[in-house]
């Protein structure tokens, strides 16, 4: 009874959903959003005609002019800067636009340029002694704000008058200070379409990445070739310019110059960035918290205002607000990843029947024997996690290291050996197509070939998106094995989309189908997702009718096998299941028959907590990996089944002290020859009533042996 | 309550007696593999204690009693049921248990019977006898709930029902000194005081007359077992098997450890075990991965052996150990003699023999 309700809870309910949720960069802002509601529900509640169109519009009016400056502040803040001038540059601005129109008469377009220009060059100043000269940003912009806002007070000074007295009326000058598209503010829309590139600018342009990556740490990110200093000091010009934009809007709207323009903006726009949630270390943030932070400031201000709050009480109140935020912010920025650490894992019901026997008198096709116990050893400590191994037709014996190499061994005796190709990741399964080319998974990589004059070449390491999956699973991150159709359409395994190469424990703890069955097509260079929700899918091999796979699930304990063409295309259909052990690469055999490696054995515990996921999440919560209940695959064995799903034989060694582990085999000239990921050894072993010319992909390309 | 409280957070929080954190090797039990290079004296079907008795060596190698002479291992007395436990006597007498729930009192060089079978005050998994210098004899009783065998039940049971029991031979009485310890297994006496291995709790107690009970060697990594006094005043403290994370874990998962008690064949079970890779069915662990070849032996211990020597202060000196990649596991009785420190490893059901004196300068080294 019990044991249903997990069974069912584990089905229908998507555990795994929440950690990838959390996953989610833009997670990151959801506390700022969060307070930005509740600021809002609360003075919505408080007011009357809040939300008014009239009492919105004149929010967004206000919100745009300072969202541009907190976008400049935002932007300098990311980058590892701050820019205490702001306010003054804000004046000093809004003075130039005014001046310019109201005394020189300086056509409307060309007093816009020159603002900007006025406050690209005020931030060129921060830029150049901060980028350049690597003066600190905050005592620099502490003195750019002194000199800027004294020099502002000596312009309003002997021109105050002269623009007080002028009553400019330009119908494109009021457009900017008071206009709307459809009720939209002319400043809103402005922002709106400023934000989204900013948006897109720190999300997917090279420059912003940049930006981020300066932040995150300057020293890195000269390392790595990146422009510091000038993508710094351009920093400082956008935040002028940005600023700039600001104050053209101010000036637009109210037309005055006065004492306290601009004082204290800083303040203002430094909480705004903080509240938004960018991280004053810099390499944090993005435009969405920005625009929140500076949404939730201009709130509370506006709506304190209208609730006639004193001055005092009102920055008391914005005070405390930009405290409690800060703190929950870091609190929640600082333990975000470990609260993903610790509901990413969603271990799962997974339900195994009780396994054939295997023991010693126990009979059955699984019963273990001696039979692998002399097996000759290959390359002993100079190959290390050979996962796969194939032989050419010439007799060379390839298999994969962990140092991302191809070692090839040369016969007869297999004892000298080359690299034969350097790919970098950990090579996993291997085939060779019509062309002698051996297409080769690499872990974390994706599928590769290796020409036959022994060119690299990647074949692919993405395929289609699916549309429900919350985390991104175009990337492949963990091929595994293939084999080619007679189309010369490759099909590969991908044992899971949730974890990478190294964390296969993980997905074992967890249980869940996530793995899947990837075609890639050489003829038009795509890739597709053919199969998915497999249990760790495994070894892969086409089937005698050249239109079906069949592939092995390593948790599920099962073969199945696909048809990709034929009448029943897109069928899938268990071979067998309950094996008493894991199931890794399947091969042919010469007589028609298929070589599968099991490349660990089942335990009873681990049976009993494969239906206990809530012992399980606990367990990975709880102990570290190397404490963990592992699937035993220190101990595994050699099977030969036919397309029936009947096991003909099995090949064991008992005490596997010579060859401990077995991921895969591969029949050549009647011998079988043996990889294990975990070893440093290849064995090899002598077939009784062997095809003694057997070559795997000569018969399998119907060429001549 | 406020203790309660304590607990109960504990719990929650996985803190104190509910935290799963196991110590380290550390310090005198930095471990070496002198226990594993030991030399094999001999190999036996059940071998289950050891004792001397006036320069002889005995062994309980299931029902028989044997004793090592010159010429090897002669057979001194054949019982009907299996010894747990023996001791010598100061006179040269030899007490064995029988199934956990006799003891016998022999004349040890010819093995017959000296005294009635003392089977009162329900013994059910006696494992370790000590002789008493007043002359009595005192025994620790594994369990009263489980029989001497099944003590990797008692430990999943969560077992508290271990006791220590002194036993007048001459009138057969048997009284209870100390009750409700985690299982007891190993007993020595200390003057008044008595010396317990109270092993689910993996500790050495000090056990007065009054049956007040104090810790002398706490927060072992190891469930210690029976204790057998050195030449020159300390203690030689076995310890049959070692603790993991993953046990720890277990022993806090109700639900996980009685399905498992149920469902899962016992040699199977996620338990302490004297010897370990026999079956791949066993629970394996991460660490246990076999990488190139090679078994880690820093891995979690599903079994171990080791042998730590107490000063007679109790504090630890040395210790020999064979570690997980070995063999010489599930050391549960140790006798000294001549210099020569005998151990029996009934994971692989051997008797050991190190040079004390070599061993411990290999450890100086």
């Amino acid at each position: 009874m019990q044991e249903t309700i997990v069974r069912l809870k584990a089905k229908y309910w998507p555990d795994h959903l929440l950690g990838e949720i959390l996953s989610k960069r833009w997670t990151e802002t959801a506390i700022p959003v969060i307070v930005l509601i509740i600021v809002a529900i609360a003075l919505g509640q408080a007011i009357d005609n809040f939300f008014s169109p009239a009492a919105l519009a004149d929010t967004a009016r206000q919100a745009g002019e300072i969202g541009f400056v907190v976008l400049g502040m935002a932007l300098v803040v990311i980058v590892g800067g701050i820019d205490l001038s702001v306010g003054s540059m804000f004046a000093l601005c809004d003075f130039c636009a005014l001046y310019l129109l109201d005394v020189l008469d300086w056509p409307v377009p060309a007093v816009i340029a020159a603002t900007l220009v006025c406050g690209g060059l005020l931030g060129a100043v921060n830029g150049l002694l901060i980028g350049y000269l690597h003066l600190r940003a905050f005592i620099t912009t502490l003195i750019t704000l002194i000199i800027y806002r004294s020099t502002y007070d000596l312009l309003l000074f002997t021109n105050s008058t002269k623009i007080a007295a002028a009553f400019p009326d330009f119908p494109s000058w009021n457009f900017i200070g008071g206009g709307d598209v459809l009720g939209v503010p002319s400043v809103a829309i402005l922002y709106l379409a400023v934000a989204i590139f900013g948006h897109i600018f720190l999300t997917r342009l090279r420059p912003g990445w940049h930006v981020t990556a300066i932040g995150g740490s300057r020293r890195s990110a000269y390392n790595s070739g990146i422009p510091v200093r000038r993508t710094i000091a351009l920093c400082y010009v956008a935040c002028g310019v940005l600023t700039a934009i600001g104050a053209l809007f101010f000036a637009a709207r109210l037309g005055t110059v006065g004492g306290d323009v601009g004082v204290g903006l800083e303040v203002t726009v430094l909480t705004a960035t903080v509240l938004g949630g960018i991280t004053l270390g810099g390499g944090k943030g993005s435009v969405a918290k920005a625009a929140a932070g500076t949404l939730i400031v201009l709130l509370v201000t506006n709506g304190l205002t209208t609730l006639s709050v004193r001055g005092g009480f009102n920055r008391m109140v914005l005070a405390a607000i930009l405290l409690i935020a800060a703190v929950i912010d870091i609190r929640w920025l600082k333990n975000r990843t470990r609260i993903i650490s610790k509901v990413y894992v969603a271990p799962t019901y997974h339900r195994l029947p009780p396994p054939p026997p295997t023991e010693v008198g126990g009979g059955g096709p699984f019963e273990q024997n001696d039979k692998l116990r002399e097996v000759a050893l290959i390359g002993l400590g100079r190959i290390e996690a050979p996962e796969d191994v194939i032989l050419d037709r010439h007799d060379n014996l390839y298999a994969g290291s962990r140092h991302g190499d191809i070692i090839r061994f040369f016969p007869p005796d297999y004892e000298k050996m080359e690299v034969y190709a350097h790919i970098g990741g950990q090579p996993l399964g291997m085939a060779f197509d019509r062309q002698d080319n051996l297409y080769v998974c690499i872990g974390g990589m994706g599928l590769y070939r290796i020409t036959a004059d022994r060119k690299i070449e990647k074949a692919t390491d993405e395929t289609n998106r699916s549309i429900y999956s919350v985390n991104d699973d175009s990337r492949l991150r963990l091929a595994d094995d293939l084999d080619i159709a007679d189309d010369g359409r490759i099909f590969f395994s991908e044992a899971t989309v949730r974890y990478e190469m190294h964390e296969w424990p993980v997905d074992g703890l967890e249980a869940r189908g996530n793995g899947r069955i990837v075609c890639y097509d050489p003829k038009t260079d795509t890739t597709r997702t053919v199969l998915r929700g497999l249990k760790f899918p495994n070894g892969i091999c086409i089937a005698s009718d050249r239109q079906s796979i069949l592939f092995a699930e390593t948790f599920g304990c099962s073969i199945k096998r696909y048809w990709f063409g034929g009448p029943r295309q897109g069928a899938v259909e268990v071979v067998m299941d309950n094996l008493p052990g894991f199931p890794d690469n399947i091969n042919l055999a010469s007589d028609g028959n298929y070589w599968l490696a099991i490349v660990g054995m089942r335990s009873p515990a681990l049976d009993l907590a494969w239906r206990m996921p809530g012992f399980r999440r606990r367990m990975g919560k709880r102990l570290p990996v190397d404490e963990w209940l592992f699937p035993n695959i220190n101990t595994g064995c050699v099977v030969k089944f036919n397309e029936n799903g009947e096991v003909l034989e099995s090949y064991w060694d008992l005490n596997s002290i010579n060859h401990p582990m077995i991921t895969s085999m591969r029949e050549h000239r009647g011998y079988l020859y043996l990889g294990g990921i975990a070893n440093n050894r290849i064995g090899k072993y002598k077939l009784a009533n062997a095809d003694p010319d057997f070559v795997q992909y000569d018969k399998r390309w119907g060429k001549p042996a | 309550m406020i203790a309660m409280l304590e607990d109960f957070f504990d719990r929650i929080l996985g803190r104190g007696d509910a935290a799963i954190t196991v110590p380290t090797f550390d310090g005198s039990l930095k471990p070496n593999q002198l226990l594993e290079r030991a030399e094999v004296v001999g190999e036996f079907e059940a071998p289950e204690d050891l004792t001397c008795v006036e320069g002889a060596l005995y062994i309980a190698d299931g029902p028989v009693l044997r004793r090592l002479e010159a010429t090897g291992w002669r057979e001194v007395r054949r019982f009907e049921q299996t010894m747990t436990a023996i001791c010598g006597l100061p006179g040269g007498g030899l007490a064995a248990a029988l199934e956990g729930s006799e003891i016998r009192v022999l004349a040890a060089a010819e093995g017959a019977d000296a005294g009635q079978a003392i089977s009162a005050g329900g013994m059910r998994a006696v494992n370790a006898i000590a002789a008493c210098p007043d002359g009595g004899l005192l025994a620790t009783d594994g369990s009263t709930g489980e029989p001497y065998w099944q003590w990797a039940r008692d430990l999943l049971n969560r077992g508290r029902s271990g006791r220590l029991l002194f036993i007048d031979p001459a009138s057969g009485n048997v009284e209870v000194r100390a009750s409700g310890l985690h299982y007891a297994f190993g007993v020595a006496a200390v003057g008044k005081d008595v010396l317990v291995s109270e092993s689910w709790r993996h500790r050495v107690v000090s056990v007065a007359a009054n049956g007040a009970t104090r810790s002398v060697l706490d927060h072992l990594p190891v469930y210690p077992s029976r204790i057998a006094p050195a030449s020159d005043g300390g203690f030689w403290v076995t310890a049959f098997t070692a603790r993991t994370q993953l046990i720890e874990f277990v022993l806090r998962e109700g639900a996980y450890r009685k399905r498992m008690m149920r469902e899962v064949p016992p040699e199977f079970w996620i338990v302490p075990r004297l010897c370990s890779g026999g079956s791949f069915r066993e629970p394996m662990q991460g660490a246990h991965l076999k990488t190139m070849g090679v078994v880690k032996p820093w891995a979690p211990p599903r079994s171990y052996g080791l042998v730590i020597r107490l000063a007679a202060d109790f504090s630890p000196l040395f210790s020999f150990h064979s570690r997980v990649d070995g063999e010489n596991h599930g050391v549960v009785a140790a006798a000294e003699l001549d210099g020569s420190l005998y151990v029996l490893a009934k994971g692989p059901k051997r008797l050991l023999r190190l040079a004390i004196a070599e061993a411990k300068e290999a450890l100086a080294a």
